[in-house]
């Protein structure tokens, strides 16, 4: 084990045990894990938002072609699931795809058209992004020369993929867990987790040294029956809490009472005391989920938090049936809620500081079921931010027409871009050197361009 | 260590006083197993019925150990099924408003109160597999055909495994919640080809899962790689015979025309008059010209299958296509170890070994009269095995954490909950719980089976389930809404309003006088008696220190001990 390492676990595994809980404890483990070196970026903080859609988003009929040729590919493959070419919300990019197609946006997201249109834009979108092992042709596909990542087209398991990178290695790591793992140290807080999820449990933010933190869309909730106003039964709460448990799962439920009961009091004092927002979020599932990131962002100085990573999911895209009404509805919570967030980054200067990407499991077969899709592969994915080089459309868009060069079979199109070169691409402006970044993402030398160019340099 | 020796005595002296109860003699049939001859405790009873109910009671501990395990559970089995849908229906036609507000109402009151509590716990077990969701838009709309469906899983818990998947495939709720409903047969001119959700889904998460099992649930490796079930053709197999299904009764001209199978509605009424909404309660109905039955299906190859490389040919019905796929499933060397792994985690314990999920299967693929499938004796063998029965060390990490729905069943029939009307008005329990009856977010349940938490669990390959939502927001929620419902929710309690669920705590003040009899009497109905000493004394000792003055004071003292113990990882974690 590097040096490096072992300082981080030592450090994560007396955290969570409640020793280090005061502002002693923590400066102590600010000056330890300084020692430990380059991992310490100085001053400017950094955070990335991981927006889930779970179900697998249909991204052909979020990002849809325009121009002649490639739109009437796209309409024989959807029938009746095509948006009409009309009431698409035309992009302008500062630079033409590969492929020199035009594009729309769904009618249903104004606001990130808006976005990615003006000037110095914050929005790019990533074309056809999905878990790969090797690059891979059609051909190869239909001939089984290459591999690819097992259990295609099923919803927990591609989620999986995406969200590790590894279809080919036993890790269960998320790549948001492996960067927390990397970076944590810069945290002159220790007892927070570097990983915070508003959506529960995933697999994105779990590392080996960094466990993600849950908090609910109003905060963190505290125990109410151990105040400190009946100091007898807290004492007898924490008695049994703490007890030296003969169990692993014991051991295990203790540990995230413990974290919840530590990091409660932490985070609400420090919200409490939050000057509050003016942006004005939309009270929408992941409208409340990304103002809760936006306060947890607002009061880093009192959390003192250098480095974070954020998880919030929407339901709801696994679009088998009713996929037009259903979409429209879903994107458009989408539009309104990253757009508020995205302002609110403005209005607390961390713009540049913050980007935002979008994850789902797969994209979804441009053939139709009657009035839905099916599990697909690849899949178009936003990435927002003052630090994106927005305005463009990265990697390849791919030929939609039914039994085309890029259709793996009824419609499940083949990804021209891997997951680990959307991911790389963020993590290398997250700060990951160079040097390190195949042991982030091992299979990345894989491919031919590690770096889509969608951030700006770090 | 005198506290600790107190309690020794009178463990002992229950011993004695309640072997005079004792239950052989009512034993008719032990030749299944050596466990079922007991309980030899009222500990083992309250062991069993927190794996077997929602909740042991006194009564039922005594009761149980009046009659034995076979006994009690041939009663069981002979228990009249209680409803859902006729407590909702009733509701409808006292004039109250019915939404899924009603159908989490009827759930508690059986998870409560119903006396068929194994059928009941089953039938939860069955809802946490072959999922629906009321978080559905078009589920949330027919409460009581919800209702109705969780009925089905009710009268079949029992049953057989190959009569119940076919009864849930061909129900519209589960029609409507993975999409087999009007799925229909490919035009290539429209490029429309059928809808793949409930082939998937019925194969990766009702019957078999994504990799080939062994007898006994490990994992079949080849060439040191596990084997795929399935494949993407096969998938398309399945979603080929999955066509042609429409609501029951629609009318046809002709055999069925284009609209009517579009606009087919769900009755012969239309909305409000009673009857509109009648085929939510019927199975689907086949239509053979929206069925694609020119196709040669691949459905699953297994050594053994009995279609040849499980090729279905083409030239089937919808009917028979149906029957033949879902044979092909069931026949399946999966199934047996699938089915027994999920009843294990739902009511035993999270990482069974693989020889007790070996027995389990060996049940399911023959009940003892050549019958496979037979979901009564499985869960028969679940209960009765000696990983079942016997209380396993601490150190082996054995036990799950409890679902949080059970943590509170439990507090609730220990401490008989109920309103003034009888009405469980629990309607989001969700919201603090993390969890409700068929409103999981996903098909994917509440949490997977194999989930298990970063940390020392995952490092020593433990799984456990229901740490998947036990995030630092819900263990703190869970503790609080026990915490409302303890301290506050109790009878008498001038605060409360007469449709509040509260417990009853009468009973318990006589216990507040004697700290060791108090902690010795949940000790039995709260963990079995596997609280620890330690965890004996810290509670004995801090009750000691609370006021004895007067009535209030039994009561604090009372719901103090309640709550400490329901919030301990002791007794989160069912051993």
């Amino acid at each position: 084990m590097k040096r490096r390492d072992f300082i981080q676990r030592a450090l994560c595994a007396t955290a969570s045990s409640a020793l280090f809980t005061g502002f002693a404890g923590k400066l102590a483990l600010a000056h330890a894990a300084a020692g430990s070196g380059r991992q310490l970026l100085g001053n400017s903080y950094r955070a990335l938002v991981c927006v889930y859609l779970y179900g697998g988003n249909d991204a052909f009929n979020m990002l849809v072609p325009r121009s002649t040729a490639e739109y009437n590919q796209y309409a024989a493959a959807r029938g009746a699931l095509a948006l009409p070419a009309a009431n698409l919300l035309a992009l302008n990019p500062s630079v033409a795809p590969i492929g020199g197609a035009s594009f729309g946006l769904n009618p249903a997201m104004p606001l990130l058209r808006d976005l990615f249109n003006q000037t110095q834009s914050p929005l790019a979108i990533a074309a056809n992004v999905g878990p790969l092992l090797y690059p891979i042709t059609k051909a190869e596909y239909e001939a089984g020369s290459v591999p690819v990542p097992k259990q295609l087209f099923s919803h927990s398991d591609q989620s999986v993929t995406w969200l590790q990178t590894r279809a080919d290695a036993p890790d269960r790591r998320g790549w948001g867990g492996r960067l927390a793992d990397m970076f944590h140290a810069s945290n002159a807080n220790q007892q927070l987790s570097m990983n915070i999820s508003i959506d529960g449990e995933n697999v994105f933010q779990a590392g080996d040294a960094v466990f993600p933190y849950f908090v609910g869309e109003n905060g963190a909730e505290g125990v109410d029956a151990v105040q400190p106003w009946n100091a007898d039964r807290r004492a007898a709460f924490l008695a049994l809490r703490d007890a030296a448990h003969g169990n692993a799962l014991q051991r295990q439920y203790a540990s995230v009472m413990r974290r919840s009961m530590n990091n409660e009091t932490m985070i609400n004092d420090a919200l409490d005391a939050e000057t509050a927002l003016a942006t004005q979020f939309p009270d929408t599932r992941l409208g409340r989920q990304l103002r809760m990131i936006a306060r947890l962002i607002n009061v880093r100085g009192a959390l003192q938090m250098q480095r974070q990573i954020f998880y919030v999911g929407l339901g709801g895209f696994d679009t088998h049936d009713n996929q037009l009404g259903t979409q429209a509805e879903q994107l458009a919570e989408l539009d309104a809620a990253l757009a508020a967030f995205h302002a609110a980054t403005i209005e607390m200067s961390v713009a540049n500081a913050v980007t935002t990407f979008t994850a789902s499991e797969f994209g979804r077969t441009t053939s139709v079921n009657g009035d839905g899709t099916d599990h697909g592969w690849g899949s178009h994915h936003l990435i927002m931010g003052g630090a994106v080089n927005g305005r463009r459309i990265y990697g390849i868009p791919p030929n939609l027409s039914v039994e085309g060069p890029d259709d793996a079979g009824w419609g499940q199109i083949i990804p021209t871009t891997a997951v680990d070169q959307y991911a790389a691409t963020i993590a290398r402006w997250y700060g990951v050197p160079p040097g390190d970044m195949s042991t982030v993402f091992p299979n990345l030398g894989r491919f031919a361009t590690p770096d889509l160019g969608f951030m700006a340099s770090s | 260590m005198k506290i600790r020796f107190a309690r020794v005595a009178l463990a002992a002296t229950l011993l004695v006083f309640g072997s005079a109860a004792w239950a052989g003699d009512h034993v008719f049939d032990s030749s299944f197993d050596d466990h079922a001859e007991g309980p030899w405790s009222d500990a083992d009873a309250a062991r069993f019925l927190t794996q077997a109910t929602f909740g042991p009671t006194l009564d039922e501990i005594a009761r149980l150990r009046r009659m034995g395990y076979n006994a009690w559970l041939a009663d069981q089995a002979a228990q009249p099924a209680s409803h859902e849908r006729s407590y909702m229906e009733d509701q409808a036609a006292a004039g109250l408003d019915v939404y899924q507000n009603s159908r989490q109402e009827a759930w508690w009151l059986h998870a409560i109160n119903g006396p068929d509590q194994l059928r009941q716990r089953i039938a939860f077990a069955l809802s946490e597999l072959f999922v629906v969701s009321d978080q559905n838009g078009d589920i949330e709309g027919q409460p009581i055909a919800t209702a109705a469906y969780y009925d089905l899983l009710v009268d079949n818990a029992f049953g057989n495994y190959r009569s119940l998947l076919e009864q849930v495939t061909l129900s519209p709720v589960m029609g409507h919640y993975l999409s087999m409903f009007k799925n229909r047969k490919p035009d290539a001119l429209e490029n429309i080809r059928p809808d793949e959700n409930y082939a998937r889904e019925i194969m990766q998460l009702f019957s078999i899962g994504l990799l080939r099992l062994n007898a006994d649930g490990t994992l079949l490796m080849s060439a040191g790689q596990p084997v795929p079930t399935y494949n993407q053709d096969t998938i398309r197999g399945f979603a080929h015979v999955f066509t042609g299904w429409n609501w029951a009764n629609c009318p046809r001209t002709d055999g069925g025309q284009w609209w009517e199978w579009e606009w087919c509605p769900p009755g012969p009424v239309d909305w409000p008059d009673p009857g509109w909404n009648a085929s939510w309660f019927l199975p689907m109905q086949a239509w053979e010209s929206y069925h694609a039955s020119a196709e040669d299906k691949q459905l699953l190859d297994y050594p053994g299958v009995s279609l040849p490389s499980g090729l279905l040919a083409g030239g089937g019905s919808a009917a028979s296509d149906l029957s033949a796929a879902l044979d092909n499933i069931f026949q399946h060397p999966n199934v047996g170890p699938f089915i027994a792994r999920h009843l294990i985690k739902r009511l035993v314990t999270s990482n069974p070994s693989p020889a007790y999920i070996g027995r389990v299967a060996a049940r399911f693929a023959n009940n003892g009269l050549g019958v496979r499938g037979d979901l009564g004796a499985t869960v028969r063998a679940v209960l009765m095995d000696a990983e079942a029965r016997q209380l396993p060390s601490l150190a082996g990490n054995a036990g799950k954490l409890r679902e949080p729905l059970l943590r509170q069943s439990h507090l609730w029939r220990a401490m008989h909950a109920a309103s003034n009307d009888g009405r469980y008005r629990e309607w989001y329990a969700d919201y603090y719980l993390g969890q409700a009856a068929l409103r999981s977010p996903t098909v994917f349940n509440f949490f997977l089976p194999d989930y298990s938490p970063p940390g020392e669990l995952s490092n020593l390959g433990l799984s456990a389930p229901e740490f998947q939502i036990t995030t630092d927001t819900t263990v703190a929620s869970v503790a609080n809404a026990l915490d409302s419902k303890t301290f506050w929710a109790w009878r008498g309690n001038p605060w409360m309003d007469p449709e509040d669920v509260v417990i009853d705590l009468d009973a318990e003040l006589a216990f507040a006088n004697d700290p060791v009899r108090l902690i010795d009497r949940y000790d039995l109905l709260f963990m079995s008696r596997t609280m620890s000493s330690s965890m004996f004394n810290i509670l004995v000792s801090h009750v000691q220190g609370m006021d004895n003055a007067d009535t209030d004071d039994r009561r604090q003292r009372v719901q103090d001990a309640i709550w400490l113990i329901q919030t301990s990882p002791e007794y989160a974690i069912e051993r």
